[in-house]
């Protein structure tokens, strides 16, 4: 929690310190920050929820079971016969995959109740970091202070750089993260109300591209979960269309929903955002090799899960900081 | 009357200025400074307090910044401690070293120690480049001020270049 607290912080101090030299109290430019904050917040879920929800209502009242049963039969049954011969004969016979998925729906309606838990769970976890970041914004100048103030003088310079290079590589590489998932969201956006001009009918456009750009933040497996939101409300806006049902990506490739376009999309989206913006934007900030990047990822994700896989990498490259500044003071021990 | 409230509302009126914001007065570096930038500076300056003959630095370790000192005093000196020690300066009340720090990031060119019990402030590199970003008009006068003390001090040196010269021409 703490650390979710710290990291917020860091991200909304420079505002807040900003705020503070015009309106000169700390106190009144942090409540700011967080209005405005909890304002963005607030308004996107509740946008988000009452959009979600009328896109529900719409589908629903659109779909009935034995649409929904007879649009999978037809699907599976085009993907059989688009198959090779070989790869007919090795599948099962068992093609009920709507059954199949009614299976899974009742999972999922049952998952739910659990899921209220859940959220309980986080609701208080986040009403607690909110309390953390408020307190640590408010205060953020003495709590370093008084840590500055308790380093002994003999490693005072040392400790000081220390404390600096630690505060640098977290802002940095929070700023490019910021920065590159804000790209991703504004090219998601691009590329999907493109798609929608070919006729892929999506809505919820914006939520998408921003959803996309947060999942962007988790390295190497965010990209693919910030796809599953387009790809389910390409589903759900185009069941029963036979058009999109027929389209084919550049005419050749059999792409229903305009799957396959989508999918080609976000994954152009991150070509561009790997090779041409991150490396321009954030550059080497924390400077770590992909290897130790992954593992980081591994040891995050079992720890913490997807959280864990967000916090790996600012993690790993603060501890890649403070060993290099401990091999540091080890190589100058005999002056400090 | 006198009401609490009343002398709380006015309590910043006659605020006195801290210690801290004495001692910079001080130093040539922050000369013309108002009193909203000293407070500003305030919040960067580190005070550090050292016991006697407790070394600030040394000779050789790499250095962040600049010390001013408040109470006590510090001597310079190059050599060890035991025999062959070379006070280059003892300084005290109001003094400052270590400036050069702020510009590069060579180590530090002799020690500094305590010669009683004292209270520094300490002004580091990394704050002037928090100032310089927060408020560049701020950061731009302290460099300014820093060039001519350098530069007051280059001209001392080159007077005692010099005199040294003539005299050995004599």
């Amino acid at each position: 929690m703490l650390v979710f607290a710290f990291l917020f912080t860091t991200v909304l101090l420079a505002g807040v310190d900003a705020l503070e030299r015009k309106i000169q109290n700390r106190g009144l430019s942090v409540l700011a920050v967080v209005v405005v904050i909890l304002g963005g917040i607030g308004t996107f879920i509740g946008s988000f929820i009452s959009q979600m929800s009328q896109e529900a209502v719409e589908f629903s009242s659109r779909i009935d079971k034995d649409t929904l049963t007879h649009e999978f039969n037809t699907l599976v049954e085009k993907f059989t016969s688009a198959m090779p011969d070989f790869l007919q004969n090795m599948q099962s016979s068992d093609t009920d995959l709507a059954g199949k998925l009614a299976e899974g729906i009742d999972i999922v309606a049952g998952s739910l109740v659990s899921m209220a838990g859940a959220i309980g769970n986080f609701m208080f976890i986040a009403v607690m970091v909110f309390i953390f970041t408020i307190i640590l914004l408010a205060e953020y100048h003495v709590f370093r202070k008084s840590l500055v103030n308790a380093i002994p003088n003999k490693y005072f310079e040392v400790g000081l750089k220390l404390i600096y290079n630690i505060e640098k590589s977290v802002s940095s590489y929070l700023r490019g993260q910021f920065l590159s998932a804000a790209s991703v969201a504004a090219m998601s956006l691009a590329g999907l109300l493109l798609l929608n001009f070919f006729g892929a009918n999506l809505t919820l456009t914006i939520f998408i591209g921003i959803i996309a750009g947060l999942a962007n933040l988790i390295p190497l497996i965010g990209p693919f979960v910030g796809m599953i939101p387009a790809i389910l409300i390409a589903f759900m806006n185009n069941i029963g269309n036979d058009v999109a049902m027929a389209h084919q990506l550049f005419g050749v490739i059999p792409s229903p929903f305009f799957l396959f376009d989508i999918i080609l999309m976000f994954l152009i989206v991150q070509q561009i955002e790997g090779n041409l913006i991150t490396p321009a934007l954030v550059g080497k900030s924390v400077g770590l090799h992909p290897i130790l990047i992954m593992i980081a990822l591994l040891i995050g994700g079992t720890i913490l899960g997807p959280l864990g896989m967000l916090f790996a990498v600012p993690a790993t490259g603060v501890l890649k900081v403070i060993l290099k500044e401990i091999a540091f003071v080890r190589q100058n021990a005999h002056l400090l | 009357m006198k009401s609490a409230k009343w002398e709380n509302i006015f309590k910043g009126w006659n605020r006195t200025e801290s210690e801290t914001v004495l001692t910079l007065k001080q130093v040539p570096i922050f000369k013309d400074f108002s009193d909203k930038e000293f407070a500003e500076l305030e919040k960067l300056i580190h005070q550090r307090k050292y016991g006697i003959d407790q070394f600030v630095f040394k000779n050789r370790a790499p250095g962040e910044g600049m010390y001013i000192i408040m109470t006590g005093s510090v001597k310079i000196t190059i050599g060890t401690r035991s025999g062959n020690e070379n006070i280059l300066a003892e300084l005290g009340e109001g003094d400052f070293f270590g400036e050069l720090a702020l510009f590069d990031d060579e180590p530090r060119s002799a020690n500094a120690i305590a010669t009683e019990d004292s209270a520094l402030l300490g002004f580091f590199t990394q704050d002037l480049m928090t100032l310089q970003g927060r408020n560049p008009v701020l950061g731009q006068k302290i460099l300014f001020n820093l060039g001519g003390v350098l530069g007051e001090r280059l001209r001392g040196t080159n007077r005692l270049l010099i005199k040294a010269q003539t005299v050995k021409s004599e």
